[in-house]
């Protein structure tokens, strides 16, 4: 048997097998422990313990799914869309005086009433997406992974054959006949043309990337051993663990019969593993923005904030030039940019800032408006945009719904993971009628833009979701339906051609973001007393002012001195808010 | 519910005959337990129900029940006649009894005769299964509810008087409270919840021995339905150990099958002779067709043909059940967990019901493929239903409270309140600031408004309903208006209480018509029926109806308010319906002033603009108007920064979270109905009198709210409502005092100039009325007047008493009474001007 760090990356389940057995002579009991974890996630945690150990996993996605190995460990990024509930298997059985596992696989079958003793253990079942509007430079490229991949299968499989032979059993065979029904192989080569093609269309090194255009790749998680409150719909997760294909499913849906088509939980039916590929999770965690980035690491906040301010004027250049030299606007979008939302009290969530800018026609929006969502998309990890038209609010299905018929919750557009931005087109509205969708529509739109909550539609009752979504609204004049925080005249003086970037200070910009974005943030008690009888005395002044647009000061504050990598509010900072405010103000009269 | 692998078969003999009888499966098929589903109104098969009493040995029989080999194939065809059953259940716990006969081939029914002595134990365990019937015997024959007192010893316990109905009826269940069972015997219980399947079968049989020794010629067979167990599981902690247990759990229907009749016997016919079969059985799921004529003359090849009325159906029905939303954690969708419904529970619940389920979880393999004997690796589970029981609740609890025919509630309908969280209740209940914290955790992102919020807090809780002998009905329910310029968030106060309230309704005034509020009679296009819909407010029965935009409701919409906001019934008569509709709902609406905003010329009536018939009908009236106010400014100020800066949940630690609120309040209009005391009582009288006097100002009756006798209705509930919130039997002076001050405060009435009716703003920004500065401005110039006239510069002085005597004196141009302390105002005044000094109680001029 090879070493342990050899078997974790390509066969897996080997290493789970002999951890398995080496538990059980150190006294582990499968009749009692009702599947608990023997040791197994150690293992796996321990070896991918640092960042470049796991960039040797494989990447399952639309592409890699044709050349990657079931019952080999990859790993797989994704957004949490559905869950399926528990399904109970058989863990471990009895195979004459020793105890075998079927944890961390799928093994399906025996022989009726063939084992003598057997117990049945419980696993989850969450349905995973690739996120929503995920930019492309997000992704890992796997090139190099898979040549040195199939190298290291190829040595695995003589290896096995020559090593292994104690561990064959009817995996292998399941392995073989997997391979023989020739999804992994057959569509290899194939796989090997397009992705390449594709790739050399796209220009890597160009500021700004086109949109993706990879074909989602769902994919059906199924989790051990971890706590139901770790993780949440619409978390966005990577897991790692054993790929696995299901022939005997494939094997079902030609022959359902009444009863169990009936009874059944139905997934293995809409989802034959040729499409969706199971992933048996040995360990996840969930992604922030950094696990994307190339450095994988933030800037270090406390001693460099010349860093910060550095970076911060290069960023607001590139912005302005980008919003035609409309310094406030730049200044507007980017605390917008920087905003999360970082508490909740009943139905205010705290740290919302969402933009309005108006004055937009539809051929300013052409140039602005276009510029602007191909900045964001570079700059920012998740990004969507939505035209609101008359048509598409009739039509479209943002809210997520719940289809009983087939016990799936159906994705909406709404349907995002925290952090996305979302970009609301309302140039192109005209006057019209909206049905009972669009009413639908517009409601979802406004309570997330209000209270960042989405309506999830579970047909006997609604369930309202916290979302976190960053919402900039182009308009001609304030928009009425989309409510935003702040509502900012737009007023360009010159367009301006587009600067190129490198992808260097492209990705410094987002690692600015994401850092600045993580960032803690407090207050002196001086500084409170003079915010409060800032706001106090703004209060007394203007009646009108509500706690919405208190609220919304403080969080500017805070973007603005976040902006600058510091992370208590100054007198200095606490100002400039005030001041462009009251720029602010001045412009919407 | 049963399992055939039950203790007893003795009725297979005259089940199944003939050529059944070599097969073991059929055998316990046939068994007492298997009955069950067998029993359930079918009645075609004569062989079945002629089974005659079980013969006192029969107990005897129960030693040769089921192979131990094939434990969970033969259960699994007795229960649910499924395919694929068994294999990989053998690692179940407590399968099905066995005997400690280790011959699995002996197990043929007519073997009874063996021997009584030795003890027959469930399957795996050490329980015996004598044991278990004496101890169900007992219980059946001798429990009696704790409330039947010792004179009753001789009458029957509560179960057999049940037997005796059931067969009066001819009925084929009973059911029986899990409570009581643990009451008269934990043991019994705690058995039954492990191991129901052998359980449950012992205690048919025991019903049928019962049954049977009652009347001898009762053809139906009785079984026993648990429902109500000790605890109940979430769906979410279902887990493999609950397998084979009984369970029980709530959850919503979301979906239904069709019915399915499965097939329980089949009857062949030969087409060649004619011959028919005898029934023959279901065997794992499948029957096999006879492939040859069983008649001995014939024997013709292929010729059986299936006669399909003369086969026995079953009802079956599987049903999805989803958990309710209250049971999702944050972040998660929401389980279901399918049901298997059998004969009388089909059709028990529709999509959308909640109910609460009792039953046994079970785990199916599924075979891979029907031509396979593999069995996946992966189990389906689902829930056997022993007993269904409906429960509606809705938000707070809508079977309400305030309603005066509460005495005839049913048990389980009550909001099941475990004794920490009652307690709990009973400790915030005590708080001495209880009512300012309820009234802070309503809507706390809504700033200021607090009385208004006290309002409506007293709306939630409510005050008691009366139905007189005589007839007359006084409601509970206490019916608010908020009237106030535009932005001071009426409307989301509005939102929160529909959020919050059982069954409430929100509607805008625009959008309403009368009858989309009341009802309206409607043709039925197809039958050209006329039939009753519905509108807002009848369906907000016993909840809160709430009216956006009141004032810019038509007003024919609006008139069809009066009678339900006092009779809080809707009576129509059109299109040759009568009929009169209970709308027991409290009324929340709101309104802008008329002119949009709030116009201080003109008085409260005025800007109000409703008819008064209406007005009085709201217990309170708010006026909302945004007073700048420092205080509330900071506090405000302090609380956003807080938001900020801190963890936003230490911001508002104080307040009570909302379901904590809504359990409350609901638990309050349940179970809290305060009565008046003496003292109480009192108050309320002078306070009355007091505000009748003060409607008859002279002059002023057209232009403020005078009090009626609804106003002491209104005082009386909300009264009610205040001491409900400190889980008071009884309303207090201070309840009393509290009320007056909201219904006061309501109406700005400190700031009300009864003199004109309006609403001095003045007064709400310094604390002055207008016509009071002007009263005094008319003193400061007579008191200048008679200085003038009196006294010279630097003369002698003059006392305060006797210059209160010469305005007296002087009179003429003030109406009102002089008081002493007007006259020292006064002169305060004209000694700030330097026109006079004071020195004690002397005025000096300079």
């Amino acid at each position: 048997m090879g070493g342990p760090a050899y078997d974790c990356l390509t066969n897996p389940l080997g290493a789970v097998r002999f951890s398995f057995v080496n538990a059980l002579s150190s006294g582990y009991d499968p009749a009692s422990s009702v599947g608990k974890d023997w040791g197994v996630v150690d293992l796996f945690r321990h070896y991918f313990s640092d960042e470049s150990a796991i960039s040797q996993v494989p990447v399952l996605d639309s592409s890699s799914i044709k050349w990657v190995q079931p019952k080999t460990l990859v790993r797989f990024r994704g957004m949490i869309q559905d869950m399926l509930g528990n399904e109970f298997y058989a863990g471990a059985y009895k195979d004459d005086t020793t105890w075998r596992t079927n944890k961390y696989s799928d093994v399906a079958q025996f022989p009726e009433g063939s084992s003598t003793e057997m117990k049945v253990w419980e696993r989850r079942l969450l349905y995973c997406v690739p996120v929503p509007g995920q930019n492309q430079w997000t992704e890992c490229s796997s090139q190099e992974l898979k040549n040195r991949f199939l190298d290291l299968t190829g040595q695995n499989r003589e290896k096995r054959v020559r090593v292994d032979e104690e561990m064959t059993d009817s995996i292998d065979s399941n392995a073989l006949e997997a391979g023989l029904n020739g999804s992994p192989f057959k569509k290899m080569k194939v796989g090997e043309a397009t992705s390449s093609a594709s790739e050399s269309q796209v220009p890597q090194s160009s500021g700004i990337p086109p949109a993706t255009s990879t074909e989602s790749l769902p994919c059906l998680v199924k989790m051990y051993d971890s706590p139901e409150s770790d993780l949440k719909l619409n978390d966005v997760v990577e897991f790692l663990g054993v790929l696995t294909f299901d022939p005997i499913v494939m094997m079902d849906t030609d022959s359902l019969d009444e009863n169990s088509d009936d009874l059944s939980e139905a997934e293995s039916v809409q989802m034959p593993s040729a499409k969706v590929p199971r992933l048996h999770c040995l360990i996840h965690r969930k992604l922030e923005t950094q696990h994307f980035l190339r450095g994988s690491s933030l800037l270090p906040e406390p001693k460099s904030p010349q860093i910060f301010k550095e970076i911060r004027e290069s960023l607001m250049k590139y912005l302005t030039g980008l919003l035609g030299n409309d310094h406030i606007a730049s200044q507007f979008l980017l605390l917008h940019l920087l905003s999360k939302v970082h508490g909740r009290v009943d139905n205010v969530a705290v740290g919302k800032l969402s933009l309005n800018l108006i004055h937009l026609n539809k051929e300013s929006m052409s140039i602005f408006g276009t510029q602007l969502s191909d900045a964001l998309k570079s700059l920012l990890p998740f990004t969507q945009s939505i035209p609101l038209t008359i048509e598409y609010l009739n039509t479209a299905s943002l809210g997520p719904k719940k289809d009983y018929r087939i016990n799936r919750l159906m994705p909406g557009v709404l349907q995002i993971a925290d952090g996305t931005h979302l970009i609301l087109d309302e140039t192109e509205l005209q006057p019209g009628t909206l049905n009972s969708v669009g009413v639908e529509n517009a409601n979802l739109l406004k309570n997330l833009l209000e209270c960042q909550k989405v309506e999830y539609d579970f047909q006997y009752y609604k369930m309202e979701m916290a979302t976190d979504v960053q919402m900039l609204i182009f308009s001609e004049g304030k928009s009425n339906i989309m409510p935003a925080d702040l509502v900012l005249p737009f007023q360009p003086s010159q367009v301006n051609s587009l600067e190129v970037i490198t992808p260097e200070t492209a990705e410094a910009w987002r690692c600015y973001l994401a850092t600045c974005k993580s960032l803690p943030h407090s207050i002196g008690q001086e500084l409170q007393q003079v915010v409060e009888n800032d706001l106090v005395a703004a209060r007394q002044t203007d009646r009108s002012l509500g706690s919405q647009d208190l609220s919304r000061l403080l969080t500017m504050a805070r973007m603005m001195s976040v902006s600058y990598g510091e992370t208590t509010l100054s007198l200095e900072h606490w100002q400039m808010v005030l001041e462009l405010e009251r720029l602010r103000k001045e412009r919407l009269k | 519910m049963a399992s055939d692998s039950s203790p007893g078969n003795p009725n297979d003999g005259p089940s199944s005959p003939g050529e059944n009888v070599s097969s073991p499966i059929e055998n316990t098929y046939s068994s007492p337990a298997a009955l069950h589903r067998r029993r359930r109104g079918r009645s075609s098969t004569p062989t079945q129900f002629a089974t005659p009493p079980p013969p006192p040995s029969r107990l005897a029989s129960s030693n040769s029940t089921p192979p131990t080999s094939r434990p969970s194939a033969a259960r699994s065809n007795g229960r649910n006649g499924r395919g694929g059953g068994g294999g990989g259940g053998g690692g179940d716990p407590g399968t099905p009894l066995s005997t400690d006969e280790p011959l699995p081939s002996s197990d043929d029914g007519e073997d009874d005769g063996a021997d009584d002595t030795t003890p027959t134990f469930v399957w795996g365990t050490n329980i015996s299964v004598q044991d278990v019937k004496s101890a169900i015997e007992m219980f059946v024959k001798h429990f009696r509810e704790a409330r039947e007192n010792s004179e009753d010893l001789f009458r029957e316990g509560k179960y057999m008087v049940s037997i005796r109905k059931v067969i009066e009826i001819e009925g084929e269940w009973i059911d029986v409270d899990a409570f009581d069972v643990f009451d008269y015997d934990p043991d019994l219980y705690n058995k039954m919840v492990r191991y129901p399947l052998e359980v449950l079968a012992i205690f048919d049989i025991v019903l049928m021995d019962i049954v049977s020794t009652i009347n001898r010629l009762f053809e139906k067979h009785v079984q026993v339905r648990i429902f109500n167990l000790r605890t109940s599981t979430s769906m979410r902690n279902l887990n493999p150990s609950d397998i084979e247990k009984m369970i029980s759990l709530k959850g919503m229907i979301i979906r239904s099958s069709s019915i399915i009749p499965e097939i329980r016997e089949a009857v062949f016919r030969c087409l060649v002779c004619g011959y028919f079969s005898d029934p023959i059985i279901v065997d794992r799921g499948k029957i096999s067709e006879p492939p040859t004529c069983l008649k001995q003359e014939c024997m013709a090849k292929n010729s059986m043909t299936l006669v399909h009325n003369r086969c026995r159906f079953a009802d079956k029905q599987i049903v999805r059940l989803q958990e309710t939303p209250d049971e999702i954690p944050e972040g998660g969708t929401p389980h279901t967990v399918s049901l298997l419904l059998h004969d009388k529970l089909v059709d028990n619940g529709k999509p959308g019901d909640r109910i609460e389920v009792t039953g046994i979880y079970r785990a199916m393999t599924v075979r891979v493929g029907p031509a396979h004997r593999t069995v996946k690796s992966v189990f389906k589970t689902y829930i056997d239903c022993l007993h269904i029981k409906k429960a509606s609740k809705l938000r707070m609890s809508a079977e309400d409270p305030m309603d005066v025919d509460n005495s005839l509630r049913r048990v389980d309908e009550d909001v099941e309140l475990d004794e920490e969280k009652l307690r709990k209740f009973q400790e915030l209940s005590k708080q001495p600031d209880i009512y300012e914290r309820l009234s802070r955790s309503l809507a706390p992102n809504i700033w200021e408004l607090d009385d208004v919020k006290k309002g409506l807090l007293c709306q939630l809780f409510g005050g008691n309903a009366l139905n007189l002998a005589s007839g007359a009905n006084f409601r509970g329910d206490i019916n608010i208006l908020l009237v106030g310029d535009p932005g001071t968030s009426k409307s989301q106060l509005l939102q929160y209480i529909h959020k919050l309230s059982p069954r409430g309704i929100y509607t805008s005034g625009r959008g309403s018509s009368a009858v989309g509020l009341t009802a309206y009679v409607a043709k039925d296009p197809e039958t050209g029926e006329t039939v009753l819909e519905s509108g807002a407010l009848v369906l907000s029965d016993r909840g809160i109806c709430c009216i956006d935009e009141f004032d810019k409701m038509s007003d024919s919409a609006r008139s069809m308010l009066h009678e339900v906001m006092e009779q809080q019934t809707v009576s129509i008569a059109k299109a040759g319906i009568i009929a009169s509709l209970n709308a027991r709902t409290s009324v929340l609406a709101c309104a802008n002033p008329s002119g949009s905003r709030y116009n201080p010329r003109l008085s409260v009536i005025e800007n109000i603009h409703l008819p008064p018939t209406l007005l009085s009908r709201f217990d309170l009236i708010y006026l909302i108007l945004d007073k700048p106010d420092e205080q509330t400014d900071r506090r405000l100020a302090k609380h956003i920064v807080a938001l900020h800066f801190e963890n936003a949940e230490s911001a508002q630690e104080e307040a009570i979270d909302i379901t904590t609120l809504t359990t409350y309040v609901s638990y309050a209009r349940k179970n809290i109905h305060p009565k008046l005391s003496d003292e109480a009582a009192e108050e309320l009288t002078r306070g009355y009198v007091e505000m009748r006097k003060a409607g008859k100002f002279a002059g002023s009756s057209k232009k403020v709210i005078t009090a009626t006798p609804r106003q002491i209705e209104s005082l009386i509930r909300l009264s009610e409502a205040l001491a409900r919130m400190r889980f008071s039997e009884w309303v207090e002076k201070h309840d009393v005092d509290e009320a007056f001050r909201l219904l006061r405060v309501a109406m700005q009435q400190s700031a009300t100039d009864h003199a004109t009716g309006t609403i001095d703003m003045d007064l709400i920004n310094t604390g002055v009325s207008a016509s009071e500065r002007m009263r005094r401005d008319t003193f400061v110039s007579s008191i200048r007047d008679i200085a003038l006239e009196k006294m010279q510069i630097g003369g002698s002085s003059m006392r305060l008493s006797e210059l209160l005597e010469e305005l007296k004196k002087h009179g003429g141009n003030i109406n009102t009474e002089i008081h002493l302390h007007d006259v020292r105002k006064a002169v305060a005044t004209l000694s700030s001007e330097g026109f006079l000094v004071v020195e004690g109680d002397r005025i000096k001029r300079v």
